[in-house]
Order: structure tokens, then sequence, then C-alpha cells
């Protein structure tokens, strides 16, 4: 999955001679956390309501008896140059990891020096909502399946054979084997457990999770 | 009255009674038993031998109690009315018991009544399932007050409806054939022996309304379900009618009907129709009056091989229900067919075109696998909604306090246009809306407790902020249908007037009852409904193993009795209650019992 079908495309952007006054309502108006800052259609850097917020605690009584207005002052004296930026071509992975890592909130995402978008983590978030179909109508399971193709296939054969629509699938490793966390779109998720069961499949009572 | 006498004690009663020349025998008079109306229908002779006495007493009384007792009882002064004249008579298959009325000195009328026993054969609609080896029946033969009287006679029969209750009698019968008589009786709770003297009645109705010409649709008369539905009909709307120097009306005036009145139209056309035999059911004297609707035809919708939402829940229902006794206290009701527009309120039209032709094509499910289907599946599932009707018809026009409406298949998950989890129809959604367009009722809680989220109902209400839906449910994280989750609050309008109460995995009576008391009630209070309906689903319990809650009876019994408190404080006690799940045979009828003996008012 790329960055470019999960970025937000009509990006909420401010010049570096918009005023910190201009960027704090903009930010507030669209409730976003990052402003891309742009010059003409080429990115500039980045300035965050932490910045802002950073900015403004940082003065000094001083600072403010001496005639620094806060309101006034431009986005281009604060701003983040040269931020961390992904392609629409990057996958949505890089961009996860880059996010945990860094610690960042959003990301810019251009072609060569032009903005085209920006990818937070509400959007990383929402691939994830989507991948694990946790919206729509469903119920999980949780299997525990031994670390073999095979036990997979059986596994999707059984639930096959019960003519139970899967919503969706996720694999991932626990222990020495996989827990698989299975969405399905049917009432009676007992027969299933059933069947699984005698199918030889180990499922975990929710005691397991809880502790 | 569950006592047992001694013979000696019975002999005793039968002796005091003839030496008070209280007792005689009779010969009932067949010529004048095949009339109605005037003339007396025995003939007073000797009194039978003792033994006679004591085998025929057997048979309708037992050892309950004894001749002189019963004979004290029907005796009762009621304000100043007293019984004087009054005798005891042993017929060949019968007693009897004849007075004259006094107020006071006057003599003001006079009342026959007689107790036999019949075959059940009229089981008709309920079905096997609840008939009897025989029914015991009082028989109001004459009863004769001067029309100022009227209220005695109402206190007189509530008191004997007490007592015969207890002496395990089940129909009061009449015929209903003098001028006033033939409205007052169907006023009175009265409803036609004969089902099809109500096919009649309705059609009867329906041909007054064309010749006339009456702002009256079709489908209200189509609705009309008891005598008592027709004494009650159409009270905004009078007619002329013509009375007779003898009392009796027509609806035209001629030589002899001169005297002109206007009256509601059920009454009119009920007081020119012509007799009816009538009977009224003997309930307990429960705390409160509990309605039950139900169908056979609920069983014909039949899911394919080991489902789940099979045929077999409801049987073991009505099993449940004759085995505790139930069957002497509760009001049965049977569905009817719903007029398409009403259910269209709720369902877009193309999709229940495809699901009757998805069930009339020999389709095996409906849209998911969950969805088994049968040829009848969606007249079925239509008369589920009709049922839910009924149930808000009998609470709205007072004929029940509540109503517990036992329809299959359920309803909760079916939502304008789709079928899931076992649903079609959303039954407590037509229900709800009926509620509103015939009966005007403004505000509607709907409180759905069944073990999986009722998102279908949601969906339907969720931006009405006159229809409330509470849900409370087991985790959608860990249960079907993965909805229903706390910041589900509504939408639009209706924001604030969803709620949903989610309880994790083996949770029990102690947290459903907390979050009910902590969350549930404090909105109803705020919410002040002027009808409450549940959607219950019995499936929480612990030993039903499709959601994973581990409920008992008595979180269904206390919620119940709550909600019976809420709706006192808050409409009149009004309440439908509507199936949904519960698929484990034996502890979904216990819990249905619970739910029925609590909404009874019982412990």
């Amino acid at each position: 999955m790329y960055v470019g079908r999960r970025m937000t495309r009509n990006v909420i952007t401010v010049s570096p001679e918009d005023t910190l006054a201009r960027a704090a309502a903009l930010m507030k108006e669209h409730r976003v956390h990052h402003l891309p800052v742009v010059a003409g259609e080429e990115l500039a850097g980045i300035v965050t309501d932490t910045d802002v917020r950073n900015f403004t605690l940082g003065l000094t009584s001083t600072d403010r008896g001496g005639g620094i207005d806060v309101r006034d002052t431009k986005v281009g004296e604060i701003m983040t140059r040269e931020p961390v930026t992904v392609g629409p071509w990057d996958t949505v992975e890089d961009a996860l990891l880059i996010l945990h890592r860094r610690r960042f909130g959003a990301l810019p995402v251009v072609e060569g020096r032009r903005l085209v978008g920006i990818i937070s983590k509400t959007d990383v978030l929402a691939a994830f909502i989507d991948t694990l179909c946790v919206e729509g109508i469903g119920v999980r399971i949780e299997v525990l399946v031994p670390r073999d193709a095979n036990a997979v296939v059986r596994l999707v054969k059984t639930v096959g054979e019960l003519e139970v629509e899967m919503k969706s699938l996720v694999l991932s490793p626990f222990r020495d084997g996989f827990v698989a966390f299975l969405r399905l779109s049917t009432i009676d998720v007992a027969t299933v457990r059933e069947k699984l069961r005698k199918a030889g499949f180990q499922i975990p009572e929710l005691s397991d999770f809880l502790g | 009255m569950d006592r047992d006498l001694t013979k000696e004690a019975i002999v005793r009663g039968f002796e005091a009674l003839i030496r008070g020349d209280r007792l005689f025998g009779a010969d009932m008079r067949p010529d004048i038993l095949k009339k109605s109306g005037k003339g007396v229908r025995f003939l007073i002779g000797p009194v039978p031998p003792m033994r006679t006495l004591l085998s025929r007493w057997g048979v309708l009384f037992g050892n309950r109690l004894s001749p002189d007792e019963l004979f004290e009882r029907l005796a009762v002064s009621i304000h100043e009315f007293n019984h004087r004249d009054n005798v005891l008579l042993c017929a060949r298959d019968r007693f009897i018991y004849d007075t004259l009325i006094v107020h006071g000195e006057e003599p003001i009328g006079g009342l026959t009544l007689e107790f036999y026993a019949i075959p059940d054969r009229s089981a008709g609609w309920l079905g096997r399932l609840l008939r009897r080896k025989s029914l015991k029946i009082v028989y109001i033969e004459r009863i004769h007050l001067r029309e100022q009287s009227s209220g005695y006679a109402s206190s007189l029969f509530r008191d004997y409806e007490k007592l015969f209750h207890n002496l395990g009698f089940n129909q009061f019968r009449l015929k209903a054939s003098l001028s006033v008589g033939k409205y007052y009786w169907a006023k009175e709770g009265f409803d036609f022996v004969e089902k099809e003297d109500l096919d009649r009645r309705r059609e009867g109705l329906k041909g007054l309304v064309k010749e006339r010409n009456l702002p009256v649709k079709d489908a209200e008369i189509a609705r009309l379900n008891h005598a008592y539905d027709i004494a009650r009909f159409r009270k905004d709307l009078r007619i002329s009618v013509f009375r007779d120097g003898e009392g009796y009306y027509s609806l035209s005036g001629d030589e002899t009907h001169v005297e002109e009145f206007q009256f509601p139209l059920g009454k009119a056309y009920l007081l020119c129709a012509g007799p009816w035999d009538g009977h009224k059911i003997i309930y307990t004297n429960t705390p409160r009056r509990t309605g039950f609707v139900f169908s056979r035809d609920y069983l014909d919708h039949r899911t394919r091989a080991g489902h789940r939402e099979s045929p077999r829940r409801l049987e073991h229902l009505m099993k449940a229900i004759q085995k505790e006794g139930l069957r002497e206290s509760l009001v049965f009701l049977a569905p009817y067919v719903p007029e398409r527009d009403i259910v269209e309120k709720i369902h877009l039209s193309g999709y229940l075109d495809s699901f009757r032709d998805a069930a009339a094509g020999g389709g095996r499910t409906f849209q998911t696998a969950d969805c088994s289907i049968s040829p009848r599946s969606y007249e079925v599932a239509l008369l589920a909604a009709g049922g839910v009707m009924a149930g808000v018809d009998a609470v709205m026009n007072g004929r029940v306090e509540n109503i517990f409406c036992a329809v299959r298949p359920p309803g909760h998950h079916a939502g304008r246009d789709y079928a899931m989890g076992f649903c079609f129809i959303n039954n407590v959604s037509v229900g709800a809306v009926h509620a509103r367009t015939v009966y005007g009722v403004e505000r509607i809680f709907i409180l759905d407790w069944d073990a999986h989220h009722g998102n279908g109902t949601q969906d339907i209400f969720e931006e009405d902020p006159l229809t409330y839906f509470c849900s409370i449910h087991e985790h959608p994280t860990f249960c079907f249908p993965g909805t229903g989750r706390r910041m589900e609050r509504g939408k639009g309008k209706g924001d604030g007037f969803t709620r949903n109460v989610t309880l994790r995995p083996h949770d029990s009576d102690d947290a459903l009852v907390e979050a009910f008391e902590g969350e549930v009630v404090p909105e109803i209070d705020r919410f002040r409904p002027d009808l409450i309906m549940i959607s219950a689903g019995f499936d929480g319990h612990h030993g039903d193993g499709i959601a994973g809650l581990r409920l008992t009876e008595a979180s269904y019994a206390h919620m119940t009795r709550r909600l019976c408190e809420l709706a006192d404080k808050h409409c009149g006690g009004k309440i439908v209650s509507v199936l949904e799940g519960g698929y484990e045979g034996p502890v979904f009828a216990a819990s249905v019992v619970a739910h029925l003996r609590a909404l009874q008012g019982r412990n």
C-alpha cells in the first residue's frame, strides 16, 4: 500500500510570511496540528501547534515588555526547515515506521520539492481500521495456528465450509506460532468455534488475554 | 382456593341448602334450549339423590368448596344490591343459580347462571399446544337489570371473575341478544365465540362504511381483533341510529324505529347488528393484565436443519407456558397481516420485494448465510411485524396493560434494506411506527436487552429524537454484529437519543444490574417516554452458547420489574415487549416465563 492512496490531498498550508496568529487560527479551524509551509508550490518547512506553543511559552516577560508581539511573529521565523518528507510512491509501512521511530505526528508528501499531500498518524490509523475491518458488521475470533502454511489453509477451508463470510484475516506471530484474527459476518460464532475446535485448532479463552 | 374438603363437608353443605329450601333438581327443556332470548330453559323438579349430587358436584367443583359456600359467595351483596328468592338447581350436566335482584327492598331485575363443562375443541389459532381436556364454563343465561344498574353488573362480574378463577373455571359465556347487551358485553371484554363471527362483523362494518361513505380506511377495520375493539371503534365519528319502543336499535328509521340517536361508529354498529355468542376468558387476578401474542403460523418459517433460530424455540416456550400455568392468566391475542405501506415506513419496497421473491422462489438463504429461509418466510416475517402491531393495539386501547409478542423470525438486526443475524423485518420498529401513526404516541423508548447489539433498530432511529434506542449487549469486539460501541450516541437531531451499554464477555447478573440501574434507568427518567418497548432477547443467559454473557433469569425479571415501575411513572404502565433471540430451549423458556411473571406484577 502506497502513501499516495492514504494521504490527505487537500492540505491546509501557510506561507513563511503569514503570522503565528493566522497559523494558530487555521489549525483551530481545521482541527489539524501540522501546517506545511509553502513558498509558491515548493515546500519550505513545517510548523506545528507544538512549535507555536513552545515559542510562546519560551518568551520571557522582558521579551514581552520589550515589545515582541507573538501575534505578529512570522511563521518563517519559527518553522522547521528541511522537514522529513515522503513521496506518494513510498509505502505506508515506511511512513508508519518514520512516524513511530521519530515520534512525528505527520509527514509532508512531496514530488521533488512540490507539496502534493500530507500523511498523519490519523491516516495510518484509518488504514489500520480498514485492514482489520473494525467498523463493519462482523465479529472477531482469535485462533491459535501452528506456524505452518498448511495449517492456515486448513483454517480457511474449515471456515469456508461453513459458508460464513470472512471480512478480514490477520495472522500475527504469537509465541512459537500464529494467532489468527478472523472477522466473520455471522451471528452464530459459537458454531464456528465448535467446528474449529473439532478441526483441531486451539481457540484461546478470553482469560488468556485479560491477564 | 386450594382446599381439600372432605366428602362429609360437601354432604353437610348440600343438606343445609336442602333444609333451607334452596336446592332443587332441574330438567333442561330441549325445545327452549335451542332458542334464544325469552323463556325459562329449565323446569324445577325434586332434589336428586345425594350420590348423584356428589358426583355432579365433583366434576365441576371438586373439593374446593362446599355447595353452601358457593351459594353464599354467589349471593354477594354489592353496594345496596342483594339477591332474594335465590336457588341452586342441579340438572343432569350442570348446576344453575337463579335469583331475583333487589336494591334495598325494591326488585330491579334477575340473574340466572349455569355452570358446566364442555370438551375443549375451540383451540383454533392457539393450536393444540394450549388445548385442555375440558373447558369449565359460567354461562350467563339471563341478566335483567334496570338500565341505571349496569355499574352493579360490572362490579358483580368482577367479583365473580375472581371467584371462578379460583375455582378453576375458564370462561364466561353468554348470548348477547338484547338491545344494549349487544354493545355492553363487548365493552365489558366479551369476544365472539366463533372466529368467523368477527370476520363477518368486520365485513358488515366495511359495508356500512361504504354505504354511508364514511372516512374510514379498510386497514383500520382489518386491525379490529376483538369485539372490544369494535365497541370502542372510532369514538370520534358519530352516526345516526333509530330506536323502537322496546329499546332495539336499527341503522335505518321506519315506522317502528322512530327515535333518532347519534352514537360513535363502533357502538352504533354493534347495537344494530344481530345477536352474537360471547365469551370472556377468566384470567387470574394477577396485579397486572398481561397479553401474549402468538400464532402457529410463526412455526412456518422453517430454517435449515441445525439452525439455531428454529421453530422449536416457540414450541419449547408454549410448553413451558402450559406447564407453568400461565395459560390461565395471560390474555392471548392473534397477530394480523399488516398492510405493506406501514412496513414500508421502515423497509424499502424493493428490499421487501426481493425478500418475497427469494422465499417464494425456493431460495435457501437471503442476503447472508445466517438468514435461512423457506417458502413461507416472507409471509411469516410480515405476520411477526403484525404481531407487534396487534400488541401495540391491545396496549394502546387498554385491553391489556402490557404485552409480550412471541414472534419469529426476530427483527432487531434487520435494517431498511438488509437482512442479517436471523432477522428480516424489524418487528419492534414497525410496532413503534404503528404506535406513532395510529395512536399518536410521541416519545417511544426502546430497550434492547438481547445479547447482541440491535444494529438494525439503531440504524432506523438514530436520527430520530423522539424514539430513544437503548441497547445493552456484549461488547462488540467480542460479539456479533460488531457495532454498538459506547461512542455511538445518535446522529443529527437524534444526537443523544441512542445509547449503547456494553458488557464484557462472562459478565453476569451483577454487572448487568449495575449497568442497567446506573445507565439505563436514569435515561428513561430523563426521556419520559409515552410508551416503552422491549427488544427482548434472552441469549445472554449463561446456558445459551451463542453469546458470551452469563446471565440468569434473575436479570430479566429484575429489568422487567423496574421497567414496569418506570412505565407506571411515565406512561400508565404501557409496555410492549417483543421477542428477539434466545436459542437454548429450556433456559430460553425459563427466561421468558420469568419475564412474563414480572410483567404480570408477580414475584
